[in-house]
């Protein structure tokens, strides 16, 4: 695995009416080429404010943002750069371009200038990845919202994209649509080894990534696997953020004495349990573990 | 009671070619002093029925009654209907149009008529109950605010005119966790003034579980259930083929069942698992 986003010292500042805010300060952290990372915080954390300066929306005031090679306030190479990036944003409404879903797919391609055969391939290889090939020649209006949200994403990967950014690209769907477009981002970060930042308030979805960062006011205050960010419970609570489910009933079984350990989903927590008892069982009768 | 519904049928475009049947056959009652959360995936019919609630969808075939207002009536008074329903729709944020946030909330009064005393209190009233500072807020422009509260303002501004039930499409998407909460909490004391009856549209199942008194289910326009959480979301096939899930302490109710271990939930919510985990697993 080599490196694919580097931020060192990175601030960004900005100017509303009179008001002077700091967007995101001194970040500093470094993405490998295949990773899933999950970002987290409050609103108004800078997690947005964190993915526009990958593809350049935003230019760092402090600091160096290196992306695949290239810093993104280099203007004569922001256009190579955005290629690379592909972002996905909330409502897929917002990011629909054509009539027809075949035509919502060429227009990333055709723009980058790709010759009208290879379109055609990709975008038939764009519609297998999101499962929705049945779709190539309908219109986007009678989709469901997971459906859009997959043409979305894959009309973003008929640009064949280094970096996937989602932000918050499930916070519109039902449990049905968020259940579909999670399992396509699993899919392209682990078939296609596709860079996937997916920006969430859903700790359930933090909870599949390989490494979370939790941003508050702007700074970065955990970093990890999400086992180890979700342990730092007063950080993460910190940060107006909750554990997942499962995890706030171990935190809670924990601090009351009990033996069991740390876990992160429904399955694991069960286990733990069950194991709990069977090791109680085993012990003399009358005696409680506490 | 509050709500009755009986047999309500609803087509968008009827006889075109764009012809679509967005509810049918729908029949149930939502007594005074309920939180009743509805349920369903996108384009179960869940926003046209509750758009129904306040004459914003026209009763096309059926009976509903709501708050001793017949809407299958020749005339009705929507004013006075509209007041007593409050209606906060999805994103209410972008909504808010006025140059200061006390502008914004006596929007709603000063359209039903009540007189400029009036309106001063119950603004201030309704800013309070939604835990915003009046003399804070009341001056500044709707979007120096934060999401969260902002969402706030537009509660406040629904709720201002006093409504007797309250009817809220996903009150909490988009916000963080600790603003659902918020929100949540908030819509929960509101029920200790003078609305009386929440109705509240959700695609988030722990919240459902746990703040609601009752849940009606749609799919594909059909109600399926109209029950309390409890007896839902113990019913393993209750959700087949609905496409929600269930709450996280339900599903880890199951899979202990799954594993030989009967628990009891008393109340669908976190605390109760935990005690119950430590009387029937731990101790």
């Amino acid at each position: 695995m080599s490196e694919i986003i580097n931020f060192k010292n990175v601030s960004y500042e900005y100017r509303s009416g009179e008001n002077f805010h700091r967007g995101v300060i001194g970040l500093n952290f470094s993405i490998q080429e295949g990773e899933f990372i999950a970002i987290l915080g409050h609103n108004g954390s800078g997690k947005s404010t964190l993915s526009k300066l990958i593809n350049g929306f935003l230019k760092a005031t402090f600091g160096e943002v290196n992306v695949l090679g290239i810093n993104p306030s280099d203007d004569r190479r922001i256009y190579e750069l955005r290629s690379q990036v592909g972002m996905v944003f909330q409502n897929p409404d917002n990011q629909m371009v054509a009539t027809m879903i075949e035509d919502d797919l060429a227009f990333g391609p055709e723009n980058l200038g790709i010759p009208r055969e290879e379109i055609t391939e990709r975008i038939d290889w764009a519609l297998d990845i999101v499962d929705m090939k049945e779709y190539k020649n309908k219109m986007p209006n009678k989709l469901s919202g997971g459906q859009k949200q997959r043409i979305a994403i894959a009309a973003i990967l008929s640009m064949r994209p280094k970096i996937l950014i989602l932000d918050e690209s499930t916070a519109m769907l039902d449990p049905k649509g968020r259940k579909e477009v999670m399992a396509t981002i699993k899919k392209l970060n682990k078939e296609q080894g596709l860079t996937v930042i997916l920006i969430t308030h859903y700790m359930d979805e933090a909870v599949e990534a390989d490494r979370v960062f939790v941003l508050n006011q702007g700074v970065i205050t955990v970093e990890g696997t999400p086992a180890e960010v979700f342990k730092e419970v007063r950080k993460v609570r910190d940060a107006g953020l909750e554990l997942p489910i499962p995890s706030q009933v171990c935190i809670e079984l924990i601090s009351k004495g009990y033996d069991i350990p740390f876990v992160l989903t429904d399955e694991d927590l069960v286990d733990a349990l069950i194991e709990q008892k069977q090791r109680k069982s085993k012990q003399k009768p009358g005696f409680k573990f506490k | 009671m509050s709500i009755k519904v009986k047999n309500l049928s609803y087509v968008y475009s009827p006889k075109t070619p764009y012809e679509h049947k967005a509810l049918e056959g729908i029949t149930f009652t939502i007594e005074e002093g309920e939180t009743v959360g509805i349920i369903g995936s996108t384009g179960s019919g869940k926003s046209t029925l509750v758009q129904h609630f306040n004459a914003l969808i026209k009763l096309q075939e059926g009976e509903l009654m709501v708050n001793g207002f017949d809407l299958a009536a020749k005339k009705i008074n929507y004013k006075a209907l509209r007041r007593d329903i409050g209606m906060l729709f999805q994103y209410p944020e972008y909504q808010l149009f006025e140059d200061t946030v006390a502008k914004d909330v006596a929007f709603g009064p000063k359209n039903f008529g009540f007189k400029k005393e009036e309106i001063d209190f119950l603004v201030k009233e309704a800013l309070t109950l939604v835990g915003l500072d009046y003399d804070e807020v009341k001056d500044k422009s709707p979007f120096e605010l934060s999401g969260g509260e902002k969402r706030r303002v537009a509660i406040a501004g629904v709720i201002a005119s006093r409504p007797k039930v309250l009817v809220l499409d996903e009150p909490t998407a988009g916000l963080d966790p600790v603003g659902k909460r918020e929100i949540l909490e908030l819509i929960h004391n509101l029920k200790n003034t003078y609305v009386k009856t929440v109705i509240m549209i959700s695609h988030n199942m722990d919240e459902i579980a746990e703040f609601t008194d009752r849940v009606i289910v749609l799919n594909e326009r059909y109600l399926i259930h109209s029950t309390t959480p409890e007896k839902l979301f113990s019913d393993q096939n209750s959700l087949n083929g609905t496409g929600l899930r269930y709450p996280h302490v339900v599903r880890i109710q199951n899979l202990l069942k799954e594993k030989g271990v009967d628990i009891e939930l008393e109340k669908m919510t976190v605390d109760s698992l935990i005690d119950e985990i430590e009387n029937k697993i731990l101790k």
